[in-house]
């Protein structure tokens, strides 16, 4: 009796354990999903503030390169963008950032995309393009604009379409497969962790919305996903159980069986929980890679200023913040830097300030006064149907002349440190953007002391719950005026003694610093 | 002011009224931050699917809110025709000064 009671319980357990690893495969394939779609902001936002910015520069060249060079190289967004117009009766881009494209070699193939491509707004894909290094090409063409101007951008899929994920990857347990379309063909794959196509044995599928087309994602585990805990179960069960059975047999000791199977429940509880804490955290890691893809990864190198940016996730639950950060050369002496904050969190704030901050972007390359770029950015937020504001400060740093041209919408002034004095900037904050009806910004100008520190921040920084925002404000400068530490190490000081264990926000912290 | 056990979520209260002339009042009392702003959001959402006119929050009771709730605020102040704030306490008052906000968010005390 107790033999099939045995054999029962390890049958059931290895179905619950089959079911449990389609479930979780289920999951780690929307996990994927996520993860995937979540980037393609990064690739939309950059070319669709480039055609704004085409656009409303009549197709400059010279704007087009200045703003598309920081996203174009070996390890950044694309290997090779260009500006297209559509009008000239022979067909071929005006200016061109890294590699030059491929598609400009296939006239025929150039015409019928282009003529098919919609104004809709969103990315339209060329399909696969070469052979000998085959690319996939993006292009973008503003919503309710002419079709007149096109940007495009190109990528080379990885050598062999094969790219295995990082060891420390989240998702390194699985082996997958990425499709263009809806497709399933060998012909079809953009890139996948496995020698041999199709992928076989227990998987799942999900479809990628990608701009104007979609990607089919197919995944499979490498080994088991619940760990082997899971995968062992039914032996476990099974040698268990027979040793259940005999003191059974022996003793017919109810009571001590059921002690057994209580310890048992308890052993298979702890090891639930781990596997949950183990998610939890392979989540939270999810979250800040996503949120370091969409903030800028080096900053300008300029003779006279010291430079350097921290961002502190917040400390508990999985969410992406809406914080952000920008310091660009504006020429060969002046620097605009930019911080915000989108209301809200998740991914959606995550993949609204990505959009906010490349159209930012797009304002300072046409006009870098603060009080224009935050109008404009105004402008841009209020006429979509979005639902949300930001605050940004917005400061143009002339080096040399020691000066800063300052605007705030809805945003903390920053620190001025002077030796042993600190003092917020004096000036006049208007409404966040987003807020309806507000496309006025006050600039103010301040002389900036000789060596002096200047540290842009978001509310991370100073707001802790059941406090007046001034207590905050004040611990920051008090705690800013008695360190004399070289940049890097200030802020770092500056994040761990302000941003409180508890803190549930995150925080950016850009810190700017004279050299003379 | 209060010490706040900082590892419990905030506690709020909530309470909503709307007049038959168009005029809603909504009382807002405890800590409003980022971990229970929904429940103010769902409330208000009630009450703007209404269309009143004019929605007054009552914040005398309301001891701290952050960027959350403003975000609150002013979904709200896009979708009526006037919102104003009753007597705000010195912290939350701060917060929408700091935000540039005392134009769309007015204040009555």
């Amino acid at each position: 009796m107790g033999l099939v009671v045995t054999a029962a319980l390890a049958l059931t357990s290895l179905a619950v354990y089959n079911r449990n690893e389609r479930r979780l495969l289920n999951l780690r394939v929307r996990e994927l999903n996520l993860v995937l779609a979540a980037t393609v902001p990064s690739i939309e936002t950059p070319l669709a503030s480039a055609a704004e910015l085409a656009h409303a520069t009549d197709g400059s060249p010279q704007k087009f390169r200045a703003f598309m060079v920081p996203y174009v190289g070996h390890g950044r967004q694309f290997a090779s963008v260009s500006l297209w117009p559509l009008t000239t009766p022979r067909l071929a881009p005006t200016a061109v950032v890294g590699a030059a494209p491929i598609l400009a070699s296939m006239p025929d193939k150039a015409r019928q995309f282009f003529a098919h491509t919609k104004p809709s707004g969103s990315l339209n894909l060329t399909g696969i393009l070469g052979t000998a290094r085959p690319s996939l090409g993006f292009e973008f063409s503003s919503a309710g604009r002419k079709p007149g101007l096109a940007v495009y951008a190109e990528n080379p899929l990885p050598t062999n379409r094969r790219s295995a994920l990082e060891g420390n990857n989240a998702f390194s347990d699985l082996n997958y497969a990425l499709y263009l379309g809806h497709s399933r063909r060998s012909a079809d794959v953009l890139v996948t962790s496995v020698k041999r196509l199709p992928i076989t044995g227990r998987q799942a599928s999900d479809v990628v919305p990608f701009g104007a087309g979609a990607f089919t994602l197919v995944v499979a585990p490498k080994g088991s996903l619940g760990g082997t805990f899971f995968k062992d179960l039914p032996w476990i069960i099974a040698v268990l159980g027979v040793l259940v059975a005999l003191a059974a047999a022996l003793m017919t000791d109810r009571l001590a069986r059921r002690r057994q199977g209580a310890e048992q429940l308890a052993g298979i509880l702890d090891r639930v929980a781990a596997e949950n804490r183990q998610l939890y955290t392979e989540q939270r890691s999810i979250s800040q890679t996503l949120q370091h893809a969409l903030l800028p990864d080096t900053l300008p190198v300029f003779t006279g200023l010291r430079m350097n940016v921290l961002y502190v996730p917040a400390a508990s639950g999985v969410d992406i913040g809406g914080d952000w950060y920008d310091v660009v050369a504006v020429d060969d002496r002046r620097v605009l830097m930019v911080i915000g904050d989108v209301s809200g969190h998740g991914l959606r704030a995550a993949t609204t300030m990505a959009l906010v901050r490349h159209a930012a972007l797009a304002y300072v390359a046409q006009d870098p006064r603060p009080a224009s770029v935050l109008a404009k950015l105004s402008d841009f937020v209020n006429s979509g149907s979005h639902d949300y504001f930001a605050t940004v400060l917005c400061a143009l740093i002339d080096v040399d002349a020691h000066r800063l041209t300052i605007t705030s919408a809805g945003h903390m002034a920053p620190l001025l440190l002077d030796g042993e004095h600190a003092e917020f900037v004096a000036l006049h904050v208007d409404a966040p953007v987003g807020v309806a009806g507000n496309s006025h910004y006050h600039e103010a100008t301040v002389s900036v002391p000789p060596n002096a520190t200047l540290v842009a921040f978001t509310d991370g920084l100073v707001e802790r719950r059941g406090e007046v925002l001034d207590v905050g404000l004040a611990r920051l400068r008090d705690m800013a005026t008695r360190q004399q530490l070289p940049l890097d190490d200030l802020l770092v000081k500056l994040a761990r003694e302000l941003a409180s264990d508890d803190h549930n926000d995150d925080t950016a912290i850009v810190g700017i610093q004279w050299q003379n | 002011m209060a010490e706040l056990d900082s590892e419990r979520p905030a506690e709020v209260a909530i309470d909503t009224r709307l007049d038959p002339a168009g005029s809603a009042l909504v009382t807002v009392s405890g800590d409003l931050d980022i971990s229970n702003a929904g429940t103010l959001e769902q409330a208000v959402a009630s009450i703007t699917a209404e269309r009143p006119e004019r929605v007054v929050f009552d914040l005398s009771g309301l001891r701290f809110m952050d960027s959350a709730g403003i975000a609150v605020l002013l979904d709200c102040a896009g979708k009526v025709n006037t919102v104003r704030l009753r007597d705000p306490s010195p912290a939350v008052r701060r917060v929408v000064e700091l935000t540039g906000l005392t134009d769309v968010l007015s204040i009555e005390s």
